[in-house]
């Protein structure tokens, strides 16, 4: 099905048929939602940037999977969809926080990110604490034999038998980078439907502004959720599970996951803008 | 400033129950054996292992605390709505959401085994019933507390979210703590007992869990004793933490400067944890040492 | 999470499951209408036996996706199915009688896009990809759209943002107290989401059997109608309410015991308080 003459082996490699296929659907959303809610271009607009953010920011989360609960891959141990919805969502949380606080649009957007960050902050701490304090193991990256921020060596150690363990400092900042990406990203997906919806909702069923709050919030806030959660799954599909951070080659692979979070954010956004439009 | 005052005594409770709800969620959930540590549980009778674990695989613990959280939120909720008293809503919403736990927990385990009947992994009924009841009393107080988290935090701090939402985004949250943290602790310490101490557990060694105890076979309950000494106090701790500092810098801070002082509070706190992780990270390479010479490490 | 799952064949062929499930769905999402025509709220329960439904088509095509190695866990399958269901679903709402089938077909057009950008820009490459991911929106919409019948007495966005209350004997029309104002489609979302997955998920192994499996999603549907039924005492009227609890229990003690049963069938030896079995070389 592919044009592109060289097919790739692994599963790293950029199908760009594909992509270009992504960018005309993206386009065509695009189009649909100017020919149908014109005002709602904008907001649309922005909520791919969340959905992209969301996207990008996942790659930097440093997941381990199962392998990690055992020591035996480095990273947190836990499922890379569902761990960076807890940080975003904890970001979600601040920012809609600040939102009905009444604050500027910027100000909420990065408070949702510096949650997610504190999120993931506080986690990646723990998880080298328990690694080196609980269990006695040092921090061992498996994937390059040094630190590519603080060059220390890493190889050394690895204890035998193992790819590497707990979170080298490089993880960690990925995760608290993925954080602040991921809760960002979050918060402004739903600050965006928000002004949508209590924008057009009173109009659309005849009620007030204030009748409208709490449907417009809960709204927003649900597709919030429902939109991280796609993101963040097609990511952990493009990264197949695990991922150690911005050092692993899998981040390489973050092209074709800020296309694919573009389409689908653009196709989720358009949906859920149109609830009002129709 | 009695606002402020009056905010600062909710943030001080919700960090205290958030501490309890952690350390209760990894509790139930390394006696059940959820998460990432799961799949030993489920590879050693491959691998002609017979054990006594209790394997309850929901989900992962995010989406499965997810589902308790939100449940017991939107129980507490409609009994609100019922014009119940709100913490006997609570209470009640939190004792059907442990229900549908506890039933989840015994189709779990049972359907898992029985797929393993090719390996000859008996299902044990007393394992059924002696677990099942011990890990829904951790998860009846790691429900109460995320739940009362929630409906402070609506009601007291006037957080837009309706409770069901809260519900849904601590539980995650607090999985993701919970999980993050505690694992390792059960699935390398506990699990691996008999492996080097201090050293990840080789792939080679995957399956062969340590399945006898002090006297006579090890059981989930052993597990449960185990992990509550550092894997459930740890991701209390974590969890704690994130909820306490989340509210503490919004509640004390957000007045300033329009929002620019909750983040800039935000990131020194940041800064801080980063401090502290390159410190332990530095201590354990220094105090451990490396396990092989430098010089062969070119591989 | 990363279990080793294989490929097993045999029993009731997906596409009959998947027929099977999305008439009976649309049938019972139609019968809550019932309560437009009757005015009463009577016919609420129907809106669960569409969740049943729904879930039983949606935890196969679970087993048909996942049976390939995803690469992250089972669980995730069960989200990105309900993330993209939620919206559709909400949408369909605003078409008022033809709400259940535009949910359908909306929620079919946004998986198979999903399902392309996974298949194709992600390069997952794998056969049932774009067809799972297809039919689990549809699943994620109509079981939402169940859920919101079940719990509302309807599907419409009026009856979904509306609730009454009532104050000292006066009932009084608010926004708040209803099923999207208060969020209880957040407490859908994940019910469907766990139901879902947790049927393939627990019984996934070299000993997996169709019929175990299909009665566990169905145990697991009438779990989450027990849990929405009891939600539902506070948008509809406590009669409706305890008819679609009571269909909710009786069905899920029978489909509880009847799974045991299959458990028992199918495990190696079902033994109570005793030792480890003896087995050569260990």
């Amino acid at each position: 099905m592919s044009a592109v003459a060289a097919k790739p082996a692994a599963g790293g490699a950029i199908n760009w048929t594909a992509m270009a296929v992504g960018v005309v659907m993206f386009l065509i959303l695009m189009g649909i939602c100017y020919y149908f809610y014109p005002t709602g271009l904008m907001p649309l607009l922005l909520i791919v940037v969340g959905g992209v953010m969301i996207g990008f920011g996942v790659h930097f989360v440093p997941v381990g999977g199962a392998p990690a609960a055992m020591g035996q891959a480095p990273g947190i141990a836990t499922g890379v969809a569902m761990l960076a919805a807890g940080g975003g969502l904890a970001g979600l949380f601040g920012g809609a926080w600040a939102a009905a606080a009444g604050q500027d649009a910027l100000v909420v957007v990065i408070t949702g990110g510096i949650g997610g960050g504190l999120m993931m902050a506080i986690t990646c701490m723990m998880v080298n604490f328990v690694y080196v304090f609980g269990m006695g193991i040092p921090a061992a990256s498996g994937k390059v034999a040094n630190d590519p921020i603080t060059g220390d060596s890493q190889a050394e150690f690895k204890s035998q038998g193992t790819e590497g363990h707990g979170l080298p400092f490089v993880s960690f900042v990925g995760g608290v980078i993925g954080g602040l990406f991921a809760g960002a990203g979050g918060t402004l997906i739903y600050l965006e439907l928000l002004e949508v919806y209590k924008a057009a909702l009173p109009g659309v069923m005849q009620i007030t502004a204030a009748q409208v709050l709490p449907i417009a919030i809960s709204a927003a806030g649900m597709f919030a959720v429902g939109m991280f959660l796609v993101n963040a799954v097609l990511t952990a599909y493009n990264i197949t599970g695990t991922i150690e951070g911005p050092h692993d080659p899998k981040f390489k692979r973050w092209p074709r996951s800020v296309v694919a979070s573009a389409v689908a954010s653009a196709l989720c956004g358009l949906v859920a803008i149109l609830i009002v439009a129709l | 400033m009695e606002h402020i005052v009056f905010g600062i005594g909710i943030t001080a409770l919700t960090g205290a129950l958030a501490t309890v709800a952690g350390a209760a969620e990894d509790t139930e959930s390394n006696i059940g054996s959820q998460g990432d540590p799961n799949s030993q549980v489920q590879l050693a009778p491959q691998m002609g292992f017979l054990h006594r674990i209790f394997n309850k695989a929901v989900a992962g613990e995010p989406p499965a605390y997810g589902l308790w959280c939100c449940l017991g939120a939107g129980f507490a909720w409609a009994f609100m709505a019922m014009q119940f008293n709100a913490v006997l809503a609570i209470v009640l919403g939190s004792v059907l959401a442990v229900f549908v736990q506890g039933v989840y927990a015994t189709t779990a385990y049972v359907g898992r085994t029985a797929s393993l009947s090719k390996f000859g992994q008996p299902v044990y009924v007393d394992i059924l019933k002696s677990m099942t009841t011990v890990t829904m009393a951790h998860a009846f107080i790691a429900i109460f507390a995320t739940v009362t988290i929630c409906y402070l935090i609506n009601t007291a701090l006037g957080h837009p979210f309706p409770l069901p939402l809260l519900g849904l985004i601590w539980g995650i949250a607090l999985g993701a703590a919970g999980s993050a943290t505690g694992n390792p602790y059960y699935g390398k310490e506990r699990q691996y007992q008999n492996q080097k101490f201090g050293a990840g557990v080789p792939i080679s060694a995957s399956g062969n869990i340590v399945r006898y105890a002090e006297a006579g076979e090890r059981n989930s309950l052993d597990n449960g004793w185990f992990t509550a000494k550092i894997g459930g106090s740890a991701s209390g701790i974590c969890f704690g933490l994130i909820v306490f500092l989340e509210l503490w810098r919004t509640i004390l801070f957000e007045q300033i400067a329009a929002g620019w002082g909750a983040i800039v509070v935000g990131v020194l706190i940041i800064l801080v944890f980063t401090v502290i992780d390159r410190y332990i990270e530095v201590w354990a390479r220094k105090n451990y040492g490396p396990y092989t010479e430098a010089k062969e490490a070119s591989s | 999470m990363t279990v080793k799952v294989e490929v097993i064949e045999g029993g009731i062929p997906h596409n009959k499951i998947m027929i099977a499930g999305i008439v009976s769905t649309l049938v019972c999402l139609y019968l809550t209408y019932l309560n437009v025509l009757t005015s009463t709220e009577m016919f609420s329960f129907f809106g669960g036996l569409a969740v049943i439904a729904a879930l039983i088509w949606g935890s196969h095509t679970i087993k048909v996706l996942c049976s390939y190695g995803i690469g992250t866990g089972v669980p995730s399958a069960g989200m990105i199915a309900f993330g993209s269901g939620v919206i559709a679903m909400l949408l369909a709402t605003k078409f008022g009688f033809y709400a259940p089938i535009v949910a359908a077909v909306l929620a079919a057009v946004i998986g198979f896009i999903l399902g392309y950008v996974s298949n194709n820009i992600l390069n997952m490459k794998i056969p049932a990809m774009v067809q799972s991911l297809t039919e689990m929106a549809v699943v994620g919409a109509l079981t939402l759209m169940g859920f919101a019948a079940l719990i509302t007495g309807g599907f419409t966005f009026a009856g979904l943002t509306t609730g009454h209350v009532t104050v000292m004997g006066m009932t009084l029309l608010t926004h708040e107290q209803s099923f999207l104002g208060g969020c209880l489609i957040a407490v859908a979302f994940l019910l469907g989401a766990i139901a879902i997955q947790h049927p393939f998920n627990a019984c996934l192994g070299p000993g997996w059997q169709q019929d175990r499996m299909l009665m566990l999603t169905a145990e697991c549907g009438f779990l989450s109608m027990i849990a929405a039924a009891i939600m539902s005492f506070a948008l509809i009227s406590t009669g409706s309410a305890i008819i679609s609890l009571l269909i909710a229990i009786i069905g899920w003690v029978y489909t509880y015991k009847e799974y045991m049963v299959l458990s028992k069938r199918d495990a190696a030896a079902w033994l109570d308080a005793k030792p480890i079995p003896e087995v050569e070389g260990h």
